[in-house]
């Protein structure tokens, strides 16, 4: 793999650097390997670490968790074909274990939102925007909440299921209507994501999936209105039946076309994810990737992004919108992946993000370890050992807590029974506890090493 | 212009030599030294600031909303956020949470409401829209009630409530929420409050230049009343949602600065005469001036928010504690019983609320197009169209420019990811920086103003055959000019707030199907400005008689805000 050989390289560069010092002044100089600026004198951390290795680094990691990202979505839509060829209640199973699988290095990716990079600011005509426009693919690729409504069957249980406003609705939805949507392709998608601007109106992505697999998340008893339990949605498998006359829209008989289109849906939703992560991807390419030219050249400006990203999804996306909305609203509606019940990885693996970026190390969907200069080394160079370890403290402590969301998920209590009041809103609290304190040392970081986030919004060379 | 400008500084000191000679001593023998010329009294705005200038535009007049600016003219031009906060985790995570609450449907909406979620009327952070067919429901504008002493009605309330709560339950059913002639009357089945909908009569007219025109002249109409007939002398005002952005700005201009402004018996002589909508701020009792929607009946942003979730979305919160059920709506009554939170617990927490406040009051105003900043130069139309803009006296209501003062935080409390703090000042949170002391460009004076009309009520059917009572019997508005008969506060039923003008250029970026003025009956901002009367009517005047390249430099004008 690539990969392998880019740490046996940048090994091979600290090796050599190292033995130039050594020349300098001795193995027991300064300088030299045992010495107070050694590799070997300050905590075993290399002094030839700098803020350029960093940003590379990071940038190495970009690359390979969207790659996986990408590797894991063309597994997807391979298990989803085989499912809709022959939809065996085994072969949905494997459907969704292969969306779960999907999420597990997506999740790692969302680090790298949030800082002005490909997946918020690639436009559709290949070019990067700038200024916060919003016209990237993350909503192609990761919208929500939804209004699923216009995607395929609801019960109209929690009145949550429909668009931001009934005047962006459509009628009946996207695989019922055949005569306003007779062909279900990417066109067909594309055209009606967030259609009206509504940005309810969520027809491609991960969570269109989601849904197309689990359908709502309706509680054991399916009604949607009794006591909240363990279970996710339970979309039956004979929805996606080929066999004549046993077509269902859930506990609902229909006619065969709609299960067909049903199944037409679900690998071009699949299609299209590999389409948006393809583009995102290699904008990351090393060497060659428009965005990765850029950043690996952009010194500090670089610097900030990497801790700005890190900053604004541990707060604001992950504790605020993403946990705290959830708590205090006390909804389903809220949670992130609310039909397969998962978003404890979700929560688990966006912490995993930030501590990758700070570790500089990540590990690949295939068991290969990715790991280079980290923040956490260029820390102890510049002298902040007690910041450094401080932050590396905060994000065990926020790993610790989503350990234990997960944990608690797998046994049977899901991030929708914990929110709710009088269950176990402490493990909730504890982790929205944990990613404030480590946005605050975020910040720490961010002064100690002089690298201001306002570098990112100069609009001096703006054309308006 | 430097040249007369001179001459009038020169004449006063003149002037001022002489008088001061006139009133001195009269023993005149001392000799004294020469005295310093006064300085001229410096002339200056409302705001404490030199008169913008007719020619020179202001250097940074192109950031209409000061540090709150952003520099966005997409679609998504009125849902960024500033910079400031962008760069600060907690307020850019408590932005986040705002924006996910406006525009996600609480849990307990209803039972009755126009709209399930704030985005729902306010679509993409803009305007809501007028529906393209009679028989399409109002679902991002609604429709004010009230007889001629501006008393709501007994039954209905200040406000129809278009929808049951059934017309949201799995997203694209909105008709299972609509009203029924006499459904509720019961007391058991619960239906939407009527169904209010708009007939346009086409105007033509043309311009002193011979070019015509054609604008669209709404007929308000109501249908299906489900808990009976209203009061008698039921006026009806048709608003379509406005635009969501740069409120925190306009809350933060001090009320003194706005005050100053005010010309009720109209002194100047300008036939412009603004009145303040005196309203009570509920957190203080005190009386202070009206900012928001269209008749300036809320001062602060929290007010209009909270107003919003309960009369438009049917949420209680501890401002407004209620259900938008009155008294005699036994089956919306029973409705509100089985919501998730009844009773003492409200529907929206302060948590929530404030953080909807705070998303509110920061969202951006976007940067003035037609304007290079490298070279500094804005394009020849829009400095020849504003120029025309302030020759025609628009600025005598739609004021260019304020400074606002300290923007004080959340009455409701400091905001954390955990909750809400008491405020440690008793009053207010600490102040948003990127909200204070900022030089803005909103074009309005937030004042009242008679805009001329009037307008009448009848029963008819759709046939136009009068009647009096029945399924079949219609309400019926008429009106000519921009009145809408309803008194609100302090506005009479031919009084509008002046509204902010900014962003209007992308008002049908953001959405396509958006249209202007308080009903959404102008199709564009020319049919907006031909539409104006009343204490506008010189202003108007003065537009209609520029040649049409005038009228189109002034137009371009108005696009580049």
């Amino acid at each position: 793999m690539k990969f392998s050989s880019f740490s046996k390289i940048s090994a091979a560069l600290i090796v050599a650097f190292s033995l130039t010092a050594c020349v300098e002044d001795g193995d027991d100089g300064t300088s030299g390997v045992a010495g107070a600026d050694g590799v070997a004198g300050k905590s075993g951390v290399s002094t030839f670490v700098t803020r350029d290795d960093v940003i590379k680094t990071n940038a190495n990691i970009a690359y390979a968790a969207y790659s996986d990202a990408l590797i894991s979505a063309t597994d997807l839509k391979v298990v989803l074909e085989s499912f809709v060829a022959t939809p065996t209640p085994a072969n949905f199973a494997l459907a969704k274990q292969a969306w779960l699988d999907s999420r597990e290095p997506y999740g790692q990716t969302e680090v790298y939102r949030f800082r002005q990079g490909p997946i918020d600011e690639l436009k559709a005509d290949g070019t990067l925007g700038k200024d916060d426009a919003g016209e990237g693919p993350e909503g192609l690729i990761n919208a929500w909440p939804l209004g699923e409504a216009i995607i395929d069957y609801v019960e109209p249980v929690d009145g949550l299921s429909g668009p931001e406003s009934p005047a962006n609705a459509i009628t009946d939805n996207i695989i019922a209507n055949t005569s306003a949507y007779p062909t279900i392709n990417a066109a067909t998608l594309e055209n009606l994501f967030e259609y009206g601007e509504d940005g309810r109106n969520v027809t491609t992505g991960y969570h269109a999936i989601e849904f197309l697999l689990w359908g709502q998340d309706l509680n054991k008893d399916l009604t949607g209105a009794g006591e909240r339990d363990n279970s996710a949605g339970q979309r039956p498998v004979t929805d996606y039946s080929n066999t004549v006359n046993a077509c269902t829209s859930g506990t609902v008989a229909t006619t065969d076309n709609i299960c067909v289109r049903r199944g037409q849906y679900l690998v071009t939703t699949a299609e299209l994810l590999i389409k948006e992560l393809k583009a995102v991807t290699a904008q990351w390419e090393p060497v060659s990737g428009a965005h990765y030219k850029n950043f690996v050249a952009g010194g500090d400006v670089s610097l900030a992004k990497i801790l700005e990203g890190m900053g604004r999804l541990s707060f604001g996306e992950l504790a605020g919108e993403r946990i705290n909305i959830a708590l205090i609203e006390n909804s389903q509606e809220d949670e992130h992946s609310c039909f397969s019940d998962n978003t404890h990885r979700d929560i688990f693996l966006n912490a995993k993000g930030v501590q990758n970026s700070f570790n500089a190390k990540y590990v690949r969907i295939d068991g290969e370890v990715i790991e280079g200069a980290s923040i956490y080394d260029l820390l102890v160079v510049e002298e902040q050992h007690e910041l450094a370890n401080k932050l590396r403290g905060a994000l065990e402590a926020t790993m610790a807590a989503a350990a234990v969301i997960d944990t608690k998920a797998k046994t049977g209590m899901p991030f929708d029974m914990l929110i709710q009041e009088g269950i176990t809103q402490p493990n909730i609290k504890a982790i929205i506890d944990a990613l404030v304190a480590q946005t605050d040392d975020i910040e720490a970081v961010i002064e100690a090493l002089g690298v201001t986030t306002n570098d990112l919004r100069d609009d001096t060379d703006q054309d308006i | 212009m430097y040249k007369s400008a001179v001459v009038i500084f020169l004449s006063f000191f003149l002037l001022s030599t002489v008088l001061s000679g006139c009133g001195g001593s009269d023993t005149v023998a001392t000799v004294k030294p020469a005295p310093e010329p006064p300085a001229p009294e410096p002339v200056l705005d409302h705001s404490g600031l030199t008169p913008i200038s007719i020619d020179v535009i202001d250097k940074l007049e192109y950031l209409s909303g000061g540090d709150a600016t952003v520099f966005v003219s997409n679609e998504n031009a009125f849902s960024r956020k500033p910079a400031l906060i962008i760069d600060d985790f907690q307020l850019d995570g408590f932005f986040t949470q705002g924006d996910h609450l406006f525009r996600t449907p609480d849990d307990d909406i209803g039972p009755i409401l126009s709209t399930g979620s704030c985005q729902g009327c306010h679509l993409n952070d803009g305007r809501g829209v007028v529906p393209s067919t009679p028989t399409t429901p109002m679902s991002s504008m609604l429709v004010k009630l009230a007889n001629g002493k501006g008393e709501a009605d007994p039954i209905y309330g200040d406000q129809i409530q278009p929808f049951s709560i059934h017309g949201f339950m799995d997203g694209n059913a909105l008709s299972a929420g609509f009203s029924k002639h006499d459904g509720s009357v019961s007391g058991t089945e619960l239906y939407g409050e009527a169904f209010p909908f708009i007939v346009f009569e086409t105007i033509t007219g043309s311009y002193p230049d011979g070019t015509a025109y054609a604008l669209r002249n709404p007929v308000y109409k109501v249908r299906d009343l489900s808990y009976g007939a209203f009061m008698e002398d039921i006026r009806f005002s048709a608003r379509v949602a406005p635009q969501a952005f740069g409120v925190g700005l306009l809350d933060a201009i001090p009320q003194e600065n706005l005050l100053a402004l005010v010309d009720e018996d109209d002194s100047d002589s300008d036939g412009i005469s603004g009145r303040a909508s005196m309203v009570t701020n509920v957190f203080t009792g005190e009386k202070v001036i009206g900012r928001f929607a269209y008749k300036a009946q809320n001062p602060t942003v929290l007010q209009q928010v909270s107003g919003a979730y309960n009369g438009d979305m049917g949420v209680s919160t501890s401002i407004i504690s209620t259900e938008p059920c009155l008294d005699t709506q036994l089956a919306c009554l029973l409705a509100a019983e089985q919501e998730n939170k009844t009773g003492n617990v409200v529907d929206l927490g302060d948590h929530s609320l404030a953080l909807v406040e705070f998303y509110n009051r920061v969202l951006a105003v976007p940067a003035r197009r037609g304007y290079d900043k490298d070279s500094d130069i804005w394009t020849e139309e829009v400095t020849a169209g504003r120029k025309l803009f302030l020759q025609a006296n628009c600025s005598g209501c739609h004021t260019p420019r304020h400074v606002t003062g300290d923007a004080k935080g959340s009455e409701l409390g400091e905001l954390t990811l955990g909750g809400l703090t008491a405020n440690t000042d008793t009053e207010h949170a600490e102040s948003i920086a990127v909200l204070s002391n900022q030089t803005i460009y909103p074009y309005t004076n937030l004042l009242l103003h008679d805009m001329g009309g009037s307008c009448a009520v009848t029963r008819e059917t759709e046939a136009g055959l009068s009647c009096s009572t029945g399924a079949e019997c219609l309400y019926v508005q008429r009106c000519d000019g921009l009145a809408d008969g309803v008194m609100q506060g302090d506005a009479s039923g031919s009084e509008w707030k002046t509204p902010a003008l900014w962003g209007l250029g992308l008002v049908q970026t953001v959405n396509q199907d958006s249209s202007f003025l308080h009903d959404g009956r102008a199709r564009t901002i020319e049919e907006a400005v031909l539409w104006h009367d009343g204490e506008a009517k010189d202003s108007k005047d003065t537009f209609m008689n520029y040649s049409k390249a005038e009228r189109e430099q002034l137009l371009a004008f108005l696009k580049s805000l």
